[in-house]
């Protein structure tokens, strides 16, 4: 067994909480969080740099039984799907804590270790090869978020909160039922690779299919099951939504690739129509709501329910063009929405209203800030040169070989962030400088330039160049479609698109 | 009956016999223990427990069937066993504190538990309807006096007198069942009633029988429709006595069900559908009426009988997995349900009852570390990974799917997320709410201990369930 890389990036941020509940003071403990943060993003950099594209196979792989009784061991390993993922988590990590700084002033200590225990889950859950060992890091990510949102967050944090921890939970306990039967009819091990080598009657994948459905769906947020998202994001603090923006919402659209997609083929194909229909309808839906919002974390939560259609809109074209542009436009969410959160954050910081309304002319106060909201603003509406246009229009030419009328409206509801996302810039940043007078206004610090600039980096270095971006994911896809359609037809597909 | 085969008898029920010697013992010399020195009485019975377990995990190695058929010790019943010592000294170490506070601190307090504690064993142990309701009985008999042991507590008197009332009343039914057996098999033994049951088509008279024995085991675990005790009697009992109850006794009733009704004969003919309703509605029941409760015994008192309902599904999967899942499941439950009433138990100090939920607003604010360990008993009942309470849980699915009742191990998880609600609503008020007040809990260094150790038992069982899931499923009776 080689190094256990992954164990460790996994079990970093597990030992700093550890550590974390130790110390005394409220500043120690946001400078050893950031420490922390910063040895683990350093650390999955290192991964990333020694990850070998020219594979499929998983990397990093280790195992270890845990209850042998049940087939069930501690298996972890990346490949390039799930690869971007754990470093996009260590590198939100680093953020939020950045993030959170001056805001969270109260149980510091505790918000830190809520915190790096949130990171060490996900960051399990993007390396688990075992189908128990995910379920069991999926599900217990449950219980800091709820503590997260529920004690730091705004005024009506605790309906948030028990919305968020109800719907999750409930999504994923069929979830759970599925992993047992698939343990069952899979030759009864829970290893997820074996388990993707399992050929089930399509009957049995139908079923399993919408089980699994229900928890991803949930997750993702996709129309209809979308209703905690806006009143979580609107209560979280900062750090929560950048989280549950960054990271948690990409681990539905991930349980797709991981599980339904290579496992359940058949009936991803089968089904891959009514996915379509829903991810366009959650792209235009979710931008039409988002237009209509007064509040800036509203705005911003419902344009990520338009931008994670696009997600499952590539998934679910199943061919190499939407799948790639799908996992692209993860990232790229991931950044993007997570700078606009933390945005959101330092402004409301400042003011303590996110209303709209409330403000303009913040270009004249915070010429910086402005500068950067600008370039995020952009890169969410998919700019060319920003990191959203790649990956959106890989997706919309995969939407556009699987379905015409699809990608069409997926078109629509890119129309449409160009309109809200417009629309909330010009009333922020630009107009009468009123917000000056009524507000405090300060530019942004170094502090806060620190948690921005690798944001930014990321937009413009995978807008201008994606090429390593895409080579990371770009031999693990291939390999998928062809679990998905067979060797001969992913080929085919693959020249159509 | 030859000596050496007397003491093949003596020797396979040494525990039940240490633990009964030592209670009567108990009894007379506590009559002399002075003032002050209550607590002797305490580390006696802590003491007598624990010599007990030694002698079973000693004597664990072989299966020694005893008194011609009537008693058998086994594997399973070390595992019960094993169960009871745990909540029977985690329940004494509990009660040093509380019984001052509530002024019984008198020994009959400690022979009444350990006298329950023999009943318990005994039916673990008893493969004969006549042994299963002597156990049961002696167990019954001494809870009823141990629930209304606030003598000048309206509530617990109540208590006491529907708990008598309604347990007579489930044991008459049951000895009726007994006797109707006997009527038509000629026979009280396990075995022999599967033997005569065998190969013939049911008897209405017998599956008449088998439902008058189900509602008197069914009363004792508190499933529905023989639940309307359990709220009651938990509110108005001293919490320890709760405490035990929710337990102890319930885990015993477990084992009678298991023995009986798992016999493989048995579990030939269509009894499952039945079983299956009760778990459904037992389940289905103390998850929606917990919903509404504001105080904390009886939120505790209709989650146990939730939790109950979770375990029936166990039994109704049957099989090897199946018992075993069950057996895991109400190990894990002691562990996290003392947790939790040990928590209720130490706010009980002066005037203040934390009885009410809203009496735990706040609870971070004063005791950053109680809250966290209530935390985690909270998540494990809810049944939230990494915790034991999942894993417990999960298992039960497991034999569930393995037996191909995917239907109804949907529903058991749907019920279980009704219930996460009012667990984590708890969670809500100790960690999102305002003091209202300052918290005295009172944490002596038994109560210290016993926090220890159902900790250690949710969240170690929880990441490493591995042991104790062999450890289950090599106790499961005939495999």
């Amino acid at each position: 067994m080689e190094f256990p890389l992954l164990s460790l990036i996994i079990l970093t941020p597990a030992a700093g909480a550890a550590i974390l509940a130790l110390l005394p003071s409220d500043d120690a403990v946001r400078r050893v969080a950031l420490g922390v943060t910063l040895i683990d993003l350093a650390l999955a950099i290192a991964m990333l740099a020694s990850f070998d594209t020219t594979t499929h196979e998983m990397q990093f792989t280790e195992i270890r039984p845990w209850v042998p009784a049940l087939g069930i061991n501690y298996a972890l390993g990346v490949d390039g799907i799930s690869a971007l993922f754990v470093f996009l988590t260590a590198l939100l990590g680093a953020v939020s804590v950045l993030a959170s700084w001056v805001a969270i002033d109260r149980k510091v200590k505790e918000f830190m270790v809520n915190l790096l225990a949130m990171q060490a889950l996900m960051l399990g859950v993007f390396s688990a090869l075992d189908l128990f060992l995910f379920y069991v890091l999926w599900e217990a990510m449950l219980i800091p978020m709820y503590l997260i949102i529920g004690i730091w967050g705004g005024e009506g944090r605790i309906y948030a909160a028990f919305k968020f921890f109800l719907y999750t939970l409930a999504g994923s306990l069929l979830f759970l039922i599925g992993v047992i039967v698939l343990y069952f009819h899979g030759g009864e091990t829970f290893d997820i690779l074996a388990l993707t080598a399992r050929e089930l009657p399509f009957r049995v994948q139908s079923w399993l299919f919408f089980a699994f459905l229900i928890a991803f769906a949930v997750k993702v947020p996709m129309v209809p099951v979308h209703t905690w998202l806006p009143d979580a994001h609107v209560q979280a603090p900062t750090a929560g939504s950048i989280i549950l923006a960054g990271v948690l919402l990409k681990m539905g659209a991930y349980g797709f690739l991981r599980f339904s997609l290579p496992m359940l083929p058949e009936a991803s194909v089968h089904y891959s129509t009514l996915m379509l229909a829903l991810s366009a309808l959650a792209i235009v839906y979710g931008g039409l709501l988002a237009l209509a919002q007064d509040d800036l974390k509203k705005l911003v939560a419902y344009s990520s329910i338009s931008h994670m259609g696009f997600v499952t809109l590539g998934i679910f074209s199943l061919n190499l063009h939407g799948l790639e542009g799908s996992i692209l436009q993860m990232f790229n969410h991931g950044v993007t929405t997570g700078a606009l959160f933390l945005f959101v954050g330092l402004i409301y910081e400042r003011t303590h209203t996110r209303s709209i309304a409330d403000y303009g002319g913040l270009m004249k106060a915070a010429p910086v800030y402005t500068a950067f909201l600008a370039l995020f603003t952009l890169s969410s509406m998919a700019l060319p040169g920003t990191n959203s246009f790649v990956g959106e229009l890989l997706v919309l030419s995969g939407g556009f070989a699987a379905n015409p009328a699809f990608g069409a409206a997926a078109v629509v509801g890119a129309v449409l962030s160009a309109a809200y996302l417009l629309g909330m810039y010009g009333k922020v940043a630009l107009g009468h400088a009123s917000v000056g007078e009524r507000f405090q206004i300060r530019d942004v610090n170094g502090r806060e330039i620190a948690a921005i600039l690798p944001l930014a980096l990321f937009v413009l270095w995978v807008g201008l160049y994606p090429k390593p971006f895409l080579e990371i994911i770009d031999v693990s896809v291939k390999h998928l479609l062809v679990q998905v359609h067979g060797t001969g037809a992913a080929h085919e597909r693959g020249r159509a698109s | 009956m030859s000596a050496a085969e007397l003491l093949e008898w003596v020797l396979a029920s040494l525990p039940e016999i240490l633990v009964i010697t030592g209670a009567c013992v108990l009894l007379i010399v506590g009559q002399f223990v002075r003032r002050g020195q209550e607590h002797l009485l305490v580390w006696a019975s802590v003491a007598i427990v624990l010599i007990a377990a030694l002698a079973t995990v000693l004597l664990a190695a072989e299966i020694r069937p005893a008194y011609r058929g009537m008693f058998i010790a086994d594997r399973f019943a070390v595992f019960f066993k094993m169960v009871f010592y745990l909540a029977t000294v985690l329940t004494f170490l509990l009660s040093r504190k509380y019984v001052d506070i509530e002024g019984i601190a008198i020994s009959e307090y400690y022979v009444l538990l350990l006298f329950a504690l023999t009943g318990m064993m005994i039916m673990a142990s008893a493969i004969d309807l006549l042994s299963i309701y002597v156990g049961l009985e002696l167990m019954a008999l001494s809870t009823y006096v141990l629930t209304g042991f606030l003598r000048r507590d309206r509530r617990s008197n109540e208590a006491a007198l529907k708990y008598v009332i309604l347990g007579a009343v489930s044991t008459a039914i049951f000895l009726y069942g007994v006797s109707l057996v006997y009527g038509l098999t000629g026979t009280t033994a396990l075995e022999g009633i599967a033997a005569a049951v065998a190969g013939q088509p049911l008897d209405p008279a017998l599956l008449l029988a088998v439902v008058f024995i189900v509602a008197g085991l069914v009363f004792k675990i508190g499933a529905v429709p023989f639940h309307m005790w359990v709220p009651d009697v938990y509110e108005g009992a001293p919490t320890t006595i709760t405490a035990f109850m929710s337990v102890g006794p319930k885990a015993a009733g477990f084992a009678v069900i298991l023995r009986v009704f798992l016999n493989p004969l048995i579990a030939a003919s269509d009894a499952w559908i039945i079983v299956a309703a009760i778990a459904v509605a037992t389940m289905a029941l103390g998850s929606f009426v917990a919903l509404v409760q504001d105080n904390f015994k009886r939120l505790l008192a209709y989650s146990s009988i939730a939790h109950a309902g979770f375990a029936v599904f166990g039994v109704v999967a049957g099989g090897a997995d199946g018992i075993a899942s069950v057996m895991l499941y109400l190990l894990i439950y002691a562990f996290m349900n003392l947790g939790i009433f040990s928590i209720v138990i130490m706010m009980r100090s002066g005037d203040f009852l934390g009885e009410s939920i809203e009496d735990y607003a706040g609870l971070s604010k004063w005791h950053p570390g109680l809250a966290l360990l209530m935390l985690l008993y909270l998540f494990s009942l809810a049944g939230i990974p990494p915790t034991a309470g999942f894993f417990a849980k999960f298992y039960v699915l497991v034999a569930l799917v393995e037996r191909g009742f995917v239907a109804l191990a949907v529903i058991a998880v749907l019920l279980s997320a009704v219930a996460a609600y009012f667990y984590i609503r708890v969670v809500m008020v100790i960690y999102m709410r305002e003091p209202k007040r300052a918290f005295e809990p009172a944490l002596t260094p038994a109560v210290r201990t016993t926090l220890a150790v159902t900790a250690a038992g949710t969240i170690g069982i929880g990441l490493y369930p591995a042991w104790f899931l062999r450890l289950a499923q090599t106790s499961v009776f005939g495999g």
